[in-house]
């Protein structure tokens, strides 16, 4: 009898045996779906389902199905990045059930396939950018134990998310304004960073009486750029470049710059320990003495591919509303402008391109070549 | 386990998940199918450095030929260049507080060589796309579009980046050498770049496979605008990654062996990125004295690392 049993064991294919245990992990299609016939899908109706699912039965059947088809729908609520719903959620997970209570359990992944599914339900909250708290850690504590791999993830999210979650230099708020204006104010307001003394205008081209685009203007200039601007020689023209883009997060602004005759670099070939020529200082420039500033780089904003003389960005980032800005520019401390010729080079308007949103039905054969 | 190994081992064809060509769907009509995925995902043993992306040339054994006898004289002559820098100069000791050594400039077309750009669309795992080329400004940029699409292959889960990275360096002869960069506590980089963030990777390759994959990383978080910004970042605050999940098990980054430099984007929104690069340097800051900046804890057997 004992050798009968062996030799079944040993003729037995090792994948048969091997496989049973991992067959489960594979995501399988979901039969029942709550969440397709809700009319109004916000994070209300979400909860209510969660808690539907919860009374209807009391043993829960198919849970894991549950969580994996919940999971993948939050985005559609508008829910995934409401740690409540992910709580709620979690909580679906019976308490206590899956607590390992010897060691071998323990070692050998009690429960593999719920375990599985809190982890991918941990990890959506990661790539959403959802930190979780210490009700959250209880939660699990109690659905899986000490040992549970979910307990795992949990700790490292805790150890590294709050680590990079704001160690941006140039840190946004957690929900950015819809506004658009206020978005564009927000963006200009971080690409001229670099200069503190920048000053931030918000017009309305309706005070250019040629303007077609009824449109708001967001200009960004500091003094210096003004002197700047003054200093362009009449002859050369100056050049609005754009449009450009900035993100935002997940948004995107388009900015556009006004740019000067390029200034030469700085030739210091002076001896420096030579003492007996001592120049009296210019002052500076737009403030003290003379309002000619050197003609070597001194500021940000003269860069080698030119001088940055003002940034904006407008409502329609229409060519209309840029000649208005130009105006503007001229009507409030920049006079020179109605002399100077201005060149727009904007490439095409971004928002004529069609976005194909559906997946291309043939991917073109490739070959890059890599080491 | 063990035998899971075995017949992993004989099976050519290892990497079933992430591939995604037919052929490997046609040889896999066998009864080891499945045991074959759980013996991929569940050991850490590597067969290659690619990790089974072959982006190795196609040519005959003729042409092999050719090219090596073209290779020998120009081989020698960088032998000849490496023995003469031997008795020539005199190794670097101290480096200069405040200076920054240039890694890369790029300001001439040809630095681009050093690097190569991938994305997944190169190995049919995405669509996102990129390039390596001169700006209008005359320096490096590092641009294309980023797509979170996901094939509908069944077996990718998630998609989009793109990638830069500097190619191996050698010594004649091909054989394969490191930076060494312990002078140095500072990577300094000139950027400009459109406020997204991207991601700095310092691959440090070993000997053996378990090393293969280990990469420090650090955010480069950019302002955006058309303003240069100098980032100065310190190599304690890398983090060491493996196959991009962080690891619980950290260590300070070793800047003495170091194999491969790269910038990625994969913030995970879509749409078009331009990171233009002036400089890659690298910069001695003796006020900077942290070794490492994660702490680590003690905590309970078999939590931490398994």
């Amino acid at each position: 009898m004992a050798a009968r049993i062996l030799k079944t064991f040993l003729r037995a294919r090792p994948s048969i045996i091997t496989i049973k245990r991992f067959e489960s992990n594979e995501k399988n299609v979901t039969l029942y779906d709550p969440f397709v016939n809700k009319p109004q899908k916000d994070k209300k109706t979400y909860l209510e389902a969660i808690k539907i699912f919860e009374t209807r039965d009391t043993r829960r059947r198919g849970h894991v199905e549950f969580i994996y088809a919940a999971l993948a729908r939050m985005k559609e609520f508008g829910v995934h990045k409401d740690l409540e719903a992910y709580k709620a959620l979690v909580d679906v997970l019976p308490k206590g059930r899956f607590i390992p209570t010897n060691i071998f359990q323990a070692e050998f992944m009690h429960y593999p396939k719920q375990q599985q599914c809190a982890v991918d339900l941990l990890e959506q909250m990661e790539d959403n950018g959802v930190m979780p708290d210490s009700e959250m850690e209880q939660m699990l504590l109690n659905i899986f134990g000490r040992r549970g791999i979910p307990l795992r993830k949990f700790w490292r999210m805790m150890y590294w998310m709050p680590k990079f979650k704001n160690l941006s230099p140039w840190l946004l708020p957690e929900k950015l304004p819809e506004d658009t204006l206020e978005l564009a104010k927000m963006a200009i307001q971080r690409i001229t960073s670099v200069d503190p003394e920048v000053k931030l205008d918000v017009w309305q081209t309706e005070e250019i009486e040629a303007s077609l685009d009824k449109t708001w203007v967001v200009s960004a200039q500091s003094e210096v750029q003004k002197v700047l601007l003054a200093e362009q020689p009449s002859d050369i023209a100056l050049v609005v470049k754009g449009p450009f883009s900035v993100y935002m997060k997940d948004q995107v602004v388009t900015y556009f710059t006004l740019i000067g005759k390029t200034r030469p670099e700085p030739k210091d070939d002076k001896d420096i320990d030579d003492v007996s020529d001592l120049q009296k200082p210019l002052g500076i420039p737009g403030f003290i003495g003379s309002t000619k500033i050197p003609s070597v780089k001194c500021s940000v904003h003269e860069q080698d591919d030119g001088t940055i003389v003002a940034v904006c960005a407008t409502g329609t980032s229409s060519r209309d509303s840029l000649l208005s800005w130009i105006r503007l520019l001229e009507k409030y401390g920049n006079p020179l402008l109605s002399e100077i010729p201005v060149i727009f080079t904007l490439s095409a308007p971004s928002s004529d391109i069609a976005v194909q949103e559906t997946q291309p039905a043939k991917q073109e054969e490739t070959t890059k070549v890599n080491t | 386990m063990n035998s899971l190994i075995k017949i992993s081992g004989f099976w050519r064809n290892y990497r079933l998940y992430s591939v995604l060509s037919g052929n490997v769907n046609r040889q896999n009509k066998t009864k080891f199918h499945l045991t074959l995925c759980v013996s991929n995902r569940y050991l850490f043993w590597e067969r290659d450095r690619k990790g089974g992306y072959d982006t190795s040339h196609k040519i005959s054994l003729l042409d092999h030929l050719k090219n090596g006898f073209k290779e020998i004289t120009i081989e020698s002559k960088l032998l000849g260049k490496e023995i003469k820098a031997l008795i020539e100069t005199d190794p670097l000791l101290v480096a200069r507080p405040g200076e920054i050594d240039l890694l890369w400039c790029f300001n001439e077309p040809n630095v681009l060589d050093k690097f190569v750009t991938t994305s997944d669309s190169d190995h049919n795992q995405g669509y996102s796309t990129c390039s390596l080329e001169m700006s209008s400004a005359g320096r490096a940029l590092f641009h294309g579009n980023l797509d979170m699409r996901v094939p509908k292959d069944g077996r990718i889960k998630k998609a989009g980046y793109a990638a830069m990275r500097s190619q191996r360096i050698r010594k004649s002869f091909k054989r394969e050498a490191t930076y060494d960069w312990h002078l140095y506590n500072t990577l300094v980089l000139k950027v400009r770049g459109d406020g997204r963030s991207y991601l700095l990777n310092i691959s440090c390759e070993g000997y053996y496979d378990i090393t293969w994959n280990d990469i420090y990383h650090y955010v480069l978080y950019t302002r955006g605008g058309p303003y240069w910004q100098i980032s100065k970042i310190p190599f304690s605050k890398f983090v060491l990654g493996s196959k991009g999940r962080l690891q619980d098990k950290q260590n300070r980054m070793r800047p003495d062996k170091v194999t491969h430099f790269g910038i990625s984007c994969g913030d995970k929104i879509p749409g078009k990125f331009n990171l233009e690069i002036e400089y890659i340097g690298l910069e001695f800051d003796p006020t900077h004295e942290e070794e490492f900046a994660y702490e680590m804890y003690k905590t309970d057997k078999y939590i931490v690392g398994v």
